[in-house]
């Protein structure tokens, strides 16, 4: 191999996967010398994080369609004597609605549907519906004062997520990955898995500009853990191909690869040779990472029974601690089915069922690994839900809550924020924040600053502009800060 | 004090400069600088400037004394830029922006030299350079290379050698085809001795019908084309009508300034044809959002917002997005010039609303009915027997009975769907009111009247989902556009009217002031960006990176072209040539500077890794669509036909329905049968929510994107050697090889010949020889795995062929498949 392909192995190899380079880096290096691939990263700086982080890694439970915070976290005793009262004019009068109730004729309040009740050493106040989430209260960072911009779902949550409510940026996880680069040796940094309610309640999909890459390269685009077929996509080999024979045939292509690269020195090939040794290597880590045979029935049970059932959201909440585990930088858990419009009355205990044992268990979980004090773990959806009903409140199927992006509920547990704390307040009827609010760009920049990252620093040059994740707003709030 | 401290400093600068530097160059070294550094605060957005200075016109330069010529200490800017004091330095600490010593010294000297100032280069009229002279001019073979080989003698660089003849076709093939040379090409144009014969394989290649394929795939990149709409249900479109006029408008030449006119406003021309109002569904690839509660009118304005945005990038190179809410930071494009600008766009009978909602097709008005006479023959034979059987009678009738039956039924399953027959129709709400007719068409009709329930699903479908009907433009409503606060759509400021951006040349007095007049004079003579744009994009097509490298911005932050003089020359050419897109490319591939070789030593790597000299040619990586075509172009199996509605290749079985946890519709990926899985790429239906699993780089097509960047992943090899696509491809090439001859070495060069167009070099005969041998002796071993490699993909296997030997060089040309130089253009 010729010197100058020899140097650029060296700072090309971790590009992907890359446990000592950082994203930008590494990538910044590469690009002296991979001009058709990366060249735009150089625009940005080096030295991240850019001050010591509290947290190495995301867990992210995207919780779509928008929880009731009204019913789970924004705790209003005075509501229950208000029941059907109209909710006054001066309290909506602020926020916007979605079409499905802004032509509603009648506003009738609805308080929680079941009762709250006080957990841990310090009585916070959270639903029944959730006693283990509560068990962890005297640790959780609840925000009960998050507001957006966005009334509809795929707009909110593409700006919770990108920075914009219009799809084309990067995603939070793209940024981080960029920014910090790989902690794990064979499994991509960042890696998303989803899953919904059994009975597909809800109308949303999920779409891939929630983990994409936007304008920044797409090598730090998520990669989809897939529950049905191959578990990333085209993992596995041809039918008939074994591994001897599989790495035989890589053996053979690099060959053929290094022959090339003799001849005509483009570190390109170089790069090839690598990935394709990666692909490999992948192969056999992916199954290993999906096996959770290896846990203990007694971890196993701490999930729920849900756990045994690939694509659940309790498998991918075991799974993400697996993923935690292995080094993997930004995990992305993406659950359906709390757009509750019509169906509050019967899907709010099943939707609380299916995710309050599982999300409990992962917190414990990567505190018995060793892992919680640097995972920062996010419980967030992209909207909350109005105190008033929508539809029908006498039918015991047939009602719910609309969206509302004026006030509702996040929390956060783990690496570097403030534990035991409620942040913020909202009014009487959780509908406006009347005190501390969280924009969802200031939610942003406080997840990368806990990162280590300065949000107004991590820059991307695309069309002229320093882009970034909190577009040009968003602050630290300290808070939530340990 | 600090006078005289900026006095030592200026010292040490001259001290330490090399003797007799270039003059400091304004556009190419100031600029860049202070428009990195200064503008944010000190630029063309008054409600964000501080100190009511500007440093982005001479005037503004030249006021509060922040810069006096010839004389850099008594400048403001100077002081305040070597300052370290807190209160005085500049850019402040909180901007997180740090001039190196290097730009401080460059801003120094450049006021010291009279602080000269040019006007934004690409901002001014194009005039035609004279392409310089050279020493070496055999080397030239058109203008071009006079402008590179200048530079290159200048910077005592030779240019490489010219690529072999094979590396030639296929590299010319590739990039005006998208496609390899078949062997029978090869040969021919290896046997072909004239001194024209490139330049006469080039104009084959120009003259193919794969040509509009594959240069329609850059446009469908800017034009956002895809054949969903991106949210929700995510309904299909008929815009593949659209996409096939830009395929037939590339491949009959059509000037490029129609091809914008008839894109933007094809639909303002006097009487225009369907086709010209079928280009305008340009404006109409945007997403649609039709999510339940959506708000119309916000939507509305985010379609219009999509389209002033994508036509600012494509045929402007400008970023005026940010113009949304405030006067641009950096270019001079203000609040008033964007929304005058979308004052253009504002009259489209649309209302935010998508329609559809049982079915599979979601469009939004104004759409072209393209219904055909035989469509419309279909539906009025099936309207007429409906209308035989009195239909609409016997409906009610059935349904009366069976309402009546229901409100007495008390074992009926459903009491909401049985409470709301009991009504009166009259005294029936909304809601169940729906619901019980719907229960009635889904689950009573059927059984009743299975004739008219077929009848009428069967209509309902060729309304729906089976005529074409393409979203296009008009401007048939009249509407005020406002300046809007902050881009919020319900904060309307100042009343606007349509203009095109004040700082270029102006529309003429006797312009219609619409789209029309917007896109005529994009292409008009006196605009400075198009042309440059426009022709600086097709050279990123050939060479990787656009000479101006930041092809989306050619505003005040963009990348200095190292060859600016070419660009303007090309664009000169391309314009006062009549707009001629093949003109252009043939002029880019019959240059001596396409035509070199594109090795690569450790020295010139290093002196230009990015080739923005072109001391070399062009080797990158091929997009994911054309290494899927090229795969079954050499295993022989691509299906060359032009045109169509999207098809659905090989894709992993649940790749639409795992990600929608939606019941709305029916998420089954309809995969395609027979000639319909080896079609090129194009045309393969682009699903927005989840695109093709093995498209990987690129655009996801949901906003306009001119600029996809090449990387290098192992999802990508995972994809070359896993994808049934490939495998199948591989199995083809191996069946097709060993029919056409039967020695193992002239196997193996057959093989390797049809996908690399050369012959292999002694090593690879020895690597592959063992390779096959390898595999072979495992397939020989084990006939049923042997059995199972052979079973991926559509195509039927040839059961005379020898099973192991099949295999085995099955793997090997799967191999094949995925060499890096099979990957790469080179």
């Amino acid at each position: 191999m010729n010197p100058l392909s020899e140097a650029h192995l060296q700072l090309t190899r971790r590009q992907f996967f890359g446990r000592a380079a950082t994203g930008i880096g590494a990538a910044a290096l590469s690009s002296l010398l991979t001009p058709n691939t990366l060249a735009a990263l150089t625009a940005s700086g080096n030295g991240l994080p850019h001050f010591p982080a509290k947290a190495k890694r995301v867990i992210l439970l995207w919780q779509g369609g928008g929880p009731s915070q009204v019913d789970l976290f924004d705790y209003k005793p005075g509501l229950e004597a208000l029941r059907l009262k109209e909710l006054p004019e001066s309290v909506r009068s602020g926020a916007r609605l979605s079409t499905m109730t802004s032509t509603q004729k009648k506003f009738p309040i609805l308080p929680a549907l079941k009762p709250f009740k006080q957990y841990g050493q310090s009585g916070r106040w959270l639903s029944s519906l959730i006693p283990h989430i509560g068990s962890h209260a005297d640790e959780l960072c609840l925000i009960r004062s998050m507001r957006t911009e966005a009334v509809n779902h795929a707009p909110g949550v593409t700006f919770c997520l990108t920075g914009s409510q219009i799809p084309g940026r990067p995603s939070m996880g793209s940024w981080l990955t960029y920014g910090l680069g790989s902690l794990a040796e064979d499994l991509p940094s960042f890696v998303v898995m989803t899953s919904s309610d059994r009975e597909k309640t809800c109308g949303q999909l999920f779409y891939e500009h929630y983990w994409g890459s936007g304008f920044i390269p797409s090598k730090f685009q998520g990669v989809r853990l897939r529950s049905e077929g191959e578990p990333v996509l085209y993992l596995n080999d041809a039918p008939g191909l074994d591994r001897a024979q599989k790495r035989a045939l890589l053996d053979d292509i690099a060959g053929l690869n290094h022959h090339q690269l003799d001849l005509h020195g483009d570190p390109e090939t170089d790069t090839r040779i690598a990935q394709y040794e990666m692909a490999f290597k992948m192969q056999a880590s992916v199954p290993g990472l999906l096996d959770v045979t290896t846990e203990s029935p007694a971890t196993l049970a701490s999930y729920g029974p849900d756990v045994n059932r690939a694509g659940s959201y309790a498998r991918n909440c075991l799974l993400a601690c697996r993923l935690a585990e292995r080094g993997v930088r930004f995990i992305q858990l993406m659950h359906g089915g709390w757009d509750q419009h019509r169906n509050l009355s019967t899907q709010l205990e099943i939707q609380c069922r299916d995710t309050d044992q599982p999300t409990a268990a992962l917190i414990q979980d990567l505190k018995q690994r060793g892992l919680l004090d640097d995972t920062l773990v996010i419980f967030a959806g992209e909207f909350g839900r109005t105190v008033f009903v929508q539809g029908d409140v006498t039918k015991k199927d047939g009602h719910g809550r609309d969206h509302l992006g004026s006030a509702y509920s996040t929390w956060m547990i783990g690496g570097g924020v403030k534990p035991g704390v409620a942040y913020g307040e909202t009014d009487d009827f959780s509908y406006n924040v009347i005190k501390d609010p969280v924009h969802v760009h200031d939610w942003q920049a406080t997840i990368l600053h806990l990162l280590g990252i300065d949000h107004e620093r991590l820059t991307y040059r695309y069309q002229g502009r320093q882009f970034r994740l909190t577009d040009v707003h968003g602050q630290v709030l300290p808070g939530l800060l340990a | 004090m600090l006078k005289k401290l900026l006095s030592f400093f200026a010292t040490i600068g001259t001290a330490l400069a090399i003797p007799t530097p270039p003059p400091v160059d304004y556009t190419h070294d100031v600029r860049p600088i202070l428009a990195e550094n200064c503008f944010y605060c000190h630029g063309q957005d008054a409600t964000k400037r501080k100190a009511k200075l500007r440093l982005d016109t001479r005037e503004g330069q030249l006021s509060h004394e922040a810069i006096i010529p010839h004389q850099p200490a008594e400048s403001d800017l100077i002081t305040r830029i070597f300052s370290t004091k807190d209160d005085e330095q500049m850019p402040p600490a909180n901007s997180h922006r740090a001039l190196t010593l290097a730009q401080k010294e460059t801003l120094r000297r450049w006021i010291a030299e009279g602080a000269s100032f040019t006007p934004h280069w690409a901002f001014t009229a194009i005039t035609r350079p004279t392409p310089p002279k050279v020493h070496r001019e055999k080397w030239v073979y058109n203008p071009i290379d006079r402008f590179v080989l200048a530079r290159l003698e200048s910077e005592q660089i030779t240019p490489s050698p010219e690529a072999p003849r094979a590396t030639l076709i296929r590299r010319v093939s590739l990039d005006l085809t998208g496609l390899p040379p078949t062997p029978a090409e090869l040969e021919n144009f290896l046997a072909d001795k004239s001194p024209d014969a490139y330049e006469r394989l080039v104009d084959r290649l120009l003259a193919s019908p794969r040509y509009g394929e594959r240069m329609a795939l850059p446009w469908l990149d800017a034009a956002r084309y895809a054949d969903s709409n991106g949210y929700q249900q995510d309904g299909d479109t008929f815009q593949w009508i659209w996409r096939d006029w830009v395929v037939k408008a590339l491949n009959t030449n059509q000037p490029f300034d129609q091809f914008t006119i008839e894109q933007l406003a094809g639909d303002l021309l006097p009487t225009p044809t369907t086709e010209q109002r079928i280009a305008t569904a340009f404006n109409r690839n945007h997403l649609l959002n039709g999510e339940g509660g959506a708000i119309p009118e916000e939507q509305r304005y985010v379609t219009l917002f999509d389209r002033v945005d994508t036509t600012a990038t494509n045929w402007l190179g400008l970023t005026v997005a940010c113009a949304q809410c405030h006067d641009h930071k950096f270019d001079p494009v203000t609040q008033r010039d964007y929304y005058s600008l979308l004052a253009g766009f504002n009259h489209v009978s649309e209302n935010g609303i998508v329609n559809g909602s049982s079915s599979k097709v979601r469009t939004a008005a104004p759409v072209l009915d393209l219904a055909t006479p035989e469509h419309k023959a279909q539906l009025a034979a099936l309207e007429a027997k409906l209308a035989a059987m009195k239909s609409g009678e016997l409906i009610a009738k059935i349904r009366s009975d069976w309402e009546a039956k229901v409100a007495s039924d008390e074992k009926f399953p459903d009491p909401a769907i049985r409470a709301t027959a009991a009504l009166p129709a009259k005294d029936r709400l909304e809601l169940p009111a729906n619901n019980l007719r719907r229960y009635f068409f889904k689950q009573v009709l059927p059984v009743l009247n299975p004739e008219i329930d077929h009848l009428l699903g069967e209509l309902n479908r060729l309304k729906t989902d089976e005529y074409p009907r393409v979203m296009v433009m008009d401007d048939n409503q009249a509407r005020d556009t406002f300046i809007l606060d902050r881009g919020n759509y319900e904060a309307h400021l100042e009343k606007v009217s349509f203009a095109t951006p004040t700082f270029l040349p102006p529309l003429p007095a006797d312009a219609p002031r619409n789209r029309l007049g917007l896109a005529r004079w994009l292409v008009s003579p006196e605009q400075p960006l198009t042309a440059r744009v426009i022709v600086n994009r097709y050279w990123q097509t050939f060479f990787g990176l656009g000479l101006v490298k930041t092809s989306e911005d050619f505003g005040v932050q963009s990348d200095a072209p190292v060859h600016r003089a070419l660009l303007d020359w090309l664009a000169a050419e391309f314009r006062e040539g009549g707009w001629n897109t093949k003109n252009l490319h043939r002029l880019i591939v019959t240059s001596a500077t396409y035509r070199q070789s594109s090795r690569v030593t450790p020295a010139l790597l290093e002196r230009d890794p990015e080739n923005r000299l072109y001391a070399r040619g062009a080797r990158l990586r091929l997009p994911a669509m054309m290494i899927r075509d090229q795969a079954l172009a050499v295993s022989g199996l691509l299906i060359n036909k032009l045109g169509g509605k999207p098809v659905y290749p090989y894709q992993p079985a649940d790749i639409w329905d795992s990600l929608a946890i939606t019941k709305e519709r029916d998420f089954t990926y309809p995969q395609s049968t027979g000639a319909d899985l080896y079609r090129r790429s194009l045309y393969t239906f682009w699903r927005r929510t989840v695109a093709p699993a093995n498209m990987f780089d690129a655009s996801a097509r949901n906003t306009c994107k001119v600029r996809t960047a090449i990387t290098s992943t192992p999802l990508h090899a995972l994809t070359t050697l896993n994808d049934p696509t490939f495998i199948e491809a591989a199995r083809a090439l191996a069946a097709r090889t060993l029919q056409a001859t039967s020695s193992r070495d002239r196997r193996l060069e057959h093989a390797f010949r049809l996908v690399l167009a050369r012959k292999p070099d002694a090593t690879e005969k020895k690597i592959l020889r063992a390779s096959l041998a390898k595999q072979l002796a495992r397939f020989t071993a084990d006939p049923s795995a042997a059995q199972r490699f052979l079973t991926v993909g559509d195509i039927p296997r040839d059961p005379t062929l020898a099973l192991a030997e099949h295999a085995a060089y099955t793997a090997v040309c799967l191999a094949l498949l995925n060499l890096d130089e099979t990957l790469t253009k080179s």
